[in-house]
């Protein structure tokens, strides 16, 4: 599996202001002979069936292009040829979270390859919002790769906040701040308005690049929010109706309820739109968001009816008409895309994954390849053996760690 | 005329608040019966639901719409972006855990 011949570099590329940097010291330590492959890499945050998968693919694809270019005339300039640039687009399928799921799709992917070495532009922030770096190379130092970054001279912590601070991002924070802090105080009172621009000052500059992970745009934003107004009332109806079910059902003595686990490969992308929908979720009594691992949502149900609107998929549906309008509303349930599965009881379709959901430090670690191993045999279709006996999962996991260790 | 609207008011407001103590009492009620902690993470979210959501429609009923009211209106958002993820938070927790939910048949704990 590995490459023939010295050893190859992968370097997990982002539109950044440092990218050419990176890539030139990459080129340089080729140039030296410290490695013969460089594997230009995106993990994707996103998903190819997103609703707007196909942009966010043409736009990591043009970046990657331009990381190969500059590696190329940079070898070519310094006279060093025969080099093996290659790239890639990873974790399409998945929605990756945090720092562990990239660190994990990379180590994967340097181990497929016989990569041993990572080299990490120090403004890689793959999420787009938060930083990023410092965690993923703890986890990425807990894998067997050699991580370092490229020392590259990047703006100062100072620099980075005002170039931050400026902006739609910014306007957009400052005055969503500022609105509510006069629905809170008043506006016509002069002093109110000191310290009203103060706070929303202070909530923009160290909140605007977290809060709001891409800028806001005309006339996408009011749509959205005009949408979610629509929303309001019917997630409202919702909780009410559910709220009565699971009412009725806590109070029979018999306590009819039927408890399982279940599995949902949503469709509405990732951040925001992920959060509004596992949140809908859990707030209508009966459905309870456990986990949002990579695709899937684990969600707890309490009782077979709530199983089966989840598995209808009518949030998910609204969720996805808050963001991306009518049109992708239309896309079918995620039980007609067979998107669904119950992890529990007499109906499970697929083993309970718990315990190497995430199990920490062992999930992270190449163990994981074998747990994903288990999973995809579940998905294969082995029903027979797939009657959610919890132990046996964890069994399987408790495999995985021994073979690690 | 003044007298009538008066009373109704009054009564939506005994009306709101026995529907939203209802909903926490069959929270209690659920966190109390309920088998394992995903289960009762589920009733747990009722009261800050539907319990907090009449009791805070009470007390804008009673502050009327000027001010306070509206303020009401602003903590019940509040209440319905915090609650889920708190809970998202614990039935995390257990499942990383390793904590297996409680299904028909178990033992009840």
């Amino acid at each position: 599996m590995a490459d023939s011949g010295g050893d190859a570099v992968v370097v997990p590329v982002e539109a950044t202001p440092t990218l050419r940097a990176t890539v030139a010291h990459v080129a340089e330590a080729v140039a030296r002979g410290e490695f013969s492959t460089i594997h230009f890499v995106v993990l994707a945050s996103w998903r190819d069936e997103d609703p707007q998968g196909a942009d966010r693919r043409a736009d990591a694809e043009h970046v990657i292009d331009r990381a190969r270019v500059w590696a190329e005339t940079d070898l070519e300039d310094a006279g060093v040829g025969g080099t093996n640039v290659r790239t890639a687009i990873v974790g399409t399928d998945d929605y990756l979270f945090g720092p562990s799921d990239y660190a994990r799709r990379l180590a994967a992917y340097a181990d497929e390859h016989g990569v041993g070495t990572v080299v990490l532009d120090p403004e890689y922030t793959p999420v787009g919002n938060t930083t990023l770096l410092q965690p993923m190379e703890f986890e990425l130092s807990s894998t067997s790769l050699d991580v370092r970054e490229a020392p590259v001279e990047r703006p100062t912590r100072r620099e980075r906040l005002l170039t931050e601070a400026t902006g739609i991002r910014f306007a957009a924070v400052f005055g969503v701040s500022l609105l509510f802090y006069f629905v809170l105080g008043d506006p016509l009172y002069w002093f109110d308005w000191v310290t009203g621009v103060a706070s929303a000052t202070i909530v923009a500059i160290t909140l605007s690049r977290i809060s709001l992970d891409h800028e806001p745009s005309f006339p996408e934003t009011p749509l959205r929010i005009l949408r979610g107004a629509v929303y309001v009332p019917v997630l409202l109806f919702e909780i009410v109706k559910s709220n009565l079910l699971v009412a009725r059902v806590i109070l029979d003595p018999r306590l009819p309820i039927d408890p399982t686990m279940n599995r949902v490969r949503v469709l509405v992308g990732g951040g925001l739109p992920l959060m509004t929908l596992s949140n809908s979720i859990t707030l209508t009594p009966g459905t309870l968001t456990t986990r949002a691992r990579d695709e899937n949502l684990y969600v707890h149900s309490l009782i077979p009816s709530a199983r089966d609107g989840l598995f209808d998929g009518s949030l998910e549906r609204w969720t996805r008409f808050i963001y991306y309008g009518r049109e992708a509303a239309r896309l079918p349930t995620p039980r007609e895309r067979d998107d669904v599965a119950i992890l529990q009881g007499p109906e499970a379709t697929e083993a309970l994954p718990i315990a190497q959901a995430d199990g920490g430090a062992v999930a992270d670690s190449p163990s994981d390849d074998a747990a994903e191993a288990v999973n995809r045999d579940a998905d294969a279709g082995s029903e027979a053996d797939a009657d959610a006996d919890a132990d046996a999962g964890s069994e399987v996991d408790a495999d995985a760690e021994v073979t690690d260790e | 005329m003044i007298d009538s609207l008066e009373a109704v008011r009054m009564w939506l407001v005994v009306g709101f608040v026995l529907v939203g103590l209802f909903f926490t009492f069959v929270s209690m009620t659920g966190v109390i019966r309920l088998p394992d902690v995903y289960s009762r993470a589920h009733t747990a979210s009722q009261a800050d639901t539907l319990g907090a959501g009449f009791a805070l429609a009470a007390v804008a009923l009673v502050i009327g719409w000027d001010g306070a009211g509206f303020k009401t209106v602003i903590l019940l958002f509040f209440i319905f972006l915090t609650n889920p993820t708190a809970a998202h938070g614990i039935a995390r927790a257990a499942f990383e855990q390793g904590i297996v939910p409680w299904t028909e048949g178990d033992e009840r704990r």
